[in-house]
């Protein structure tokens, strides 16, 4: 039954009260005028104590008695026939105990359609096909062996022999769109566009004063969380345990009973601790079946870990992107018409689509966007964090910066003339906190900037935006024992992001304790409370509801045993500062003492996350605003300083969501500066599987960050959470790019910003 | 037309060293699989006496010999720093370190670092101001970062970003790193210190 309830949104300049429909079973959302005590603060990590002693346990670190390790033998073609396989010396070296062979060319069909993002991954298009298996990039999984050391499995590798026919193959992105390209596909490389429509483009044009249109690139990037892709796996009986580097045990556990065709309770998936996965560490993928079938096969335990090499050629990636940009605005500067059409490849996979930040984030009456995927003998993309979002974004902010030069317009004023206006929405206010951090009013004109010596500083700014809302299922258990500790349980699992600490502060929150004092279990799918995977910025959203309705239900239990002794009604009582209180007669107890009063030894409360509410948006927002410095001599830019102003919804845990703007600045930062995945054309392999050629973001390219994080109430869910994940990441390119294009009067077009693209822009300006 | 690919050898340590002698035109040397040296280790302050074939990384002596999985695996190539550790107090990647380099010579990992039950400054300040995220290169900047503090007990944030430029972290953005290691400098000389509240560009409301 659904139920008609007030709720106060908005923030805290502006707060209006709406109806909303909500389950009759909810817990009041925590909205404007919510008084709380424990949720907002500022909390240490609950684990950060065996992070800093080595005592958290990762994959990697996962030990078993009698344990073997794999290794994989991968592709050197990046398009070719296998013919045959041949394990038969590698099965008899001293030390090896289970080899296989993925000769068939539906060998991992089974994990098809498993990706979060919907696409496939593996062989695509391939599923019924017969013969032999084709090879579709460098870096294909061929076979496999466990042994009793890493060394011997090595070794063993040498041994496999391997006949290929290779095939012609394509690599890069513009070959692969020639008709006369090698097919990737049997149906060719170019996917069939995306055509998305409002109102009338042509017509906007007309109406426009002033007209910009541009191409813009972007790079392949590679995820490089520092914990590689792996897994430990141990049958016990016909029952599977895997430890496994992953963003979403469920996912796991579920791709693996498909795989083995168990029950899915026969399989269970544990992690504890991840070092990273940032989009690329859904479902078992290859590396989580075939550590399972050698441990299966072998008779033992069987740890999988891929080296950096490995992990950089086939576990994701995010796609490039070719854009095509028209965008047409007023004198004022209210857009008129946004027209965008662009291509790129997600290698094996689909995914390369980059107009979220079109549709999304500024009021424009006609847009088109056009989009599409091209295949080509890479490896496959993987979501990475805010999957599209900083190709587009990019893109779009340079092109609005752009009009507003033009125009003459200062590029904040642009963003606000174009501002979607809604109650629970904080962007303006966002605008204004990063603005003033940053010093907008120093930003001068890119003809002023020009005339400055050789080293020149600008500035530029973006808009953040996602739109992911989590949901249900997801199920949490909040148990009291008679001795006062607090379990919180859900199966989700904590991707460094703080989400353990966060269950706790919510659990506190209705139970009146503090955040250490939870015991919180969660990465393992044997609790049985399901949570989806951790991806798209949905853990908090989905499982804090669950965990809040569950304490609510555990603590009013808790009440009821505790009344008679306090002489009063169960619904008089309150829990806060550690006691339960009776409101009305004023008599309280310690909370130890109120649980001591429990007939058992325990309650327990389970409840699940409810339907999103009817009607409500809940997009999260931010502005980045970038202070770059660009040395016209040499090319080389520098990123002083970025003010990045976010919110959350309501915020948790004000430390650790602070933690996740300058993570995902760090990130874009890197994007917009460094990251580049080198194809080489004529052998088609990554010329950079590492970290030394595949740079990332270090301590000498940290600018100073300012995360400003501001509450939003929002009627998102009961907690009034929204997601963290995506949004710091998803600006700071395009405020980097806008910064440098200040600085230099000239626009710089392609991603990364190396030097050699600003001497180039450089270039192109003085011949101009 | 000819083109020099180059192909990197991206394997555990004896592969990566027969592969590199047959890239060279040399045959590697016959290998003993059976062949062992004796090697004393002080590490964190306990002598280990083991034998190990003379190819074993410190890393590989360290997390598969020892047990001591506080020091992380990140690509055994030196490039990413999350195995750093202190030979003779100076912090060295692991990956890249023999065992037979580190006979009879005191190495400290992460481990070590508390003082019995007492944690190193740097790990209550890292625990404190939330600078492991997902914790997984802490380790290893910990290790850099104790180094740091012996050699220049009050150093200022360019030698921080200096001797942490080798440690790569995809989580945190190193602010919150940088702050927690000043933090740990200000509480070995005043245990009571408060997190600063200045930053490059003014005061943190």
């Amino acid at each position: 039954m659904a139920a008609t309830r007030k709720v106060k949104i908005g923030t805290a300049r502006r707060t209006e009260t709406i109806d909303i429909r909500v389950p009759e079973t909810e817990p009041p959302i925590w909205d404007a005028d919510a008084k709380l005590t424990v949720v907002g603060g500022s909390y240490p990590r609950l684990d950060g104590a065996a992070k800093v002693t080595g005592k958290a346990r990762y994959t990697f670190d996962i030990n078993r008695p009698g344990m073997l390790h794999g290794r994989i033998l991968r592709s050197p073609h990046a398009h070719a026939r296998l013919l045959a396989v041949d394990v038969s010396k590698a099965a008899r070296l001293a030390g090896v105990k289970a080899t296989a062979t993925f000769e068939s060319p539906t060998f991992f069909a089974a994990l098809d359609e498993t990706d979060e993002s919907g696409k496939p991954v593996e062989g695509a298009g391939e599923k019924a096909a017969t013969g032999p298996r084709r090879i579709l990039f460098a870096g294909e999984e061929i076979a496999a062996v466990a042994a009793l050391t890493p060394d011997i499995a090595d070794d063993a590798l040498d041994l496999i022999e391997v006949r290929y026919e290779p095939l012609p193959h394509v690599v890069d992105l513009e070959d692969a769109r020639k008709p006369d390209a090698p097919k990737v596909f049997p149906d060719g490389n170019q996917r069939p566009a995306t055509v998305w429509s409002a109102g009338d483009v042509e017509a906007g044009f007309r109406e426009a004063d002033a007209v910009v249109e541009a191409t813009y690139t972007t790079p392949v990037a590679l995820h490089n969380a520092l914990e590689t892709h792996g897994a430990v796996a141990e049958w016990q009986g016909g029952k599977l345990t895997v430890w496994a580097s992953t963003q979403g045990v469920f996912g796991v556990r579920d791709d693996l009973a498909k795989f083995f065709k168990v029950p899915s309770r026969d399989v269970r998936v544990i992690s504890e601790y991840l070092g990273g996965g940032f989009g690329a560490k859904f479902g078992a993928g290859v590396t989580g079946v075939v550590a399972a079938l050698l441990a299966k096969k072998a008779g033992a335990p069987v740890k999988l870990m891929l080296d950096r090499q490995e992990e950089n050629l086939a576990t994701g990636n995010r796609p490039d992107s070719v854009q095509w940009l028209k965008i047409g605005a007023k004198r004022n500067g209210a857009l008129t018409a946004i027209h965008l059409r662009s291509y790129g490849t997600g290698g094996i996979g689909g995914g390369a689509g980059v107009s979220g930040p079109v549709r999304m984030i500024y009021a424009c009456p006609n847009i088109k966007t056009e989009e599409q995927d091209i295949s080509t003998n890479a490896g496959f993309a993987m979501p990475f964090r805010a999957p599209g979002f900083p190709q587009g974004s990019f893109a779009l902010e340079s092109t609005l910066d752009e009009i507003a030069d033009r125009l003459g317009l200062d590029p904040l004023a642009l963003r606000k003339t174009n501002y979607i206006d809604r109650p629970n929405k904080g962007l303006m206010e966002q605008y204004d906190l990063a603005a003033r951090a940053i010093g907008w009013e120093r930003r001068r004109p890119p003809a002023e900037n020009a005339a400055a010596g050789p080293i020149r500083r600008g500035f530029g700014m973006g808009t953040a935006t996602w739109g992911m809302y989590g949901g249900p299922p997801a199920d949490a258990t909040v148990t009291i024992h008679s001795d006062g500790r607090v379990e919180c349980i859900c199966g989700t699992q904590d991707i460094g992001t703080g989400t353990r600490t966060a269950m706790a502060v919510v659990t506190a929150e209705v139970l009146g304790l503090k955040p250490e004092q939870i015991k919180v279990v969660l990465g393992d799918t044997a609790t049985g409370m399901y949570s989806p995977a951790s991806g798209g910025s949905v853990t908090l959203t989905s499982i804090l509801p669950a965990i809040r309705a569950a304490a609510e239900l555990a603590r009013d239990k808790l009440f009821r045993a505790v009344a008679p002794a306090l002489a009063a009604k169960p619904e008089d009582l309150e829990a806060s500062g550690g006691r339960v209180r009776d409101r009305v007669g004023g008599r309280s107890a310690a909370f130890t003492a109120a649980a001591a009063r429990l007939k058992s030894a325990l309650i327990s409360a389970q409840a699940a996350r409810a339907d999103n509410y009817p009607g409500v948006g809940i997009e999260s927002f931010g502005a980045q605003f970038a202070e770059v410095e660009v040395d016209t001599g040499t090319g080389r830019v520098r990123v002083l300083r970025i003010a990045a102003a976010h919110d959350a919804g309501r915020t948790i845990n004000r430390l650790t969501a602070e933690s996740q703007v300058n993570g995902g600045v760090i990130m874009g930062l890197s994007y917009a500066l460094l990251e580049r995945r080198v194809m080489d054309a004529p052998t088609g392999i990554v010329m950079n599987p590492n970290l030394e050629d595949y740079k990332i973001a270090a301590t000498l390219e940290m600018p100073e960050i300012t995360p400003i994080m501001m509450d939003v109430y929002d009627p998102a869910n009961n907690a009034g959470v929204k997601g963290l994940g995506e949004p710091p990441v998803v600006p700071t390119a395009a405020a980097i790019a806008n910064a440098v294009s200040n600085a230099l009067g000239v626009r710089v077009r392609d991603l990364p910003l190396t030097p050699d693209v600003i001497l180039a822009a450089l270039a192109r300006k003085e011949q101009a | 037309m000819a083109r020099l690919v180059k192909r990197r050898v991206n394997a555990r340590p004896r592969r990566r060293a027969g592969i590199l002698a047959r890239q060279a035109g040399r045959r590697p040397g016959p290998v003993d699989p059976h062949r062992r040296v004796f090697l004393r280790l002080h590490v964190n302050g306990a002598d280990h006496t083991i034998a190990v074939a003379p190819h074993r990384t410190l890393l590989e002596i360290l997390r598969e010999d020892l047990g001591l999985t506080g020091t992380k695996h990140g690509c055994e190539l030196g490039e990413c720093g999350t195995c750093t550790v202190l030979l003779d107090g100076i912090p060295v990647l692991s990956c890249l370190a023999l065992g037979l380099e580190c006979d009879d010579r005191p190495v400290v990992t992460v481990e070590g670092l508390a003082d019995g039950p007492t944690p190193h400054p740097l790990q209550e300040a890292f625990t404190e101001l939330g600078a492991a995220q997902c914790g997984y290169c802490t380790p290893g900047i910990l290790c850099a970062a104790k180094a740091l503090l012996e050699a220049d007990p009050d150093p200022n944030r360019d030698a921080i970003r200096e001797a942490l430029s080798g440690n790569l972290c995809r989580c945190t953005g190193y602010i919150k790193i940088f702050e927690a290691v000043e933090l740990a400098a200000k509480r070995r000389r005043e245990p009571r210190a408060a997190p600063s509240r200045e930053t490059l560009f003014g005061r943190r409301d």
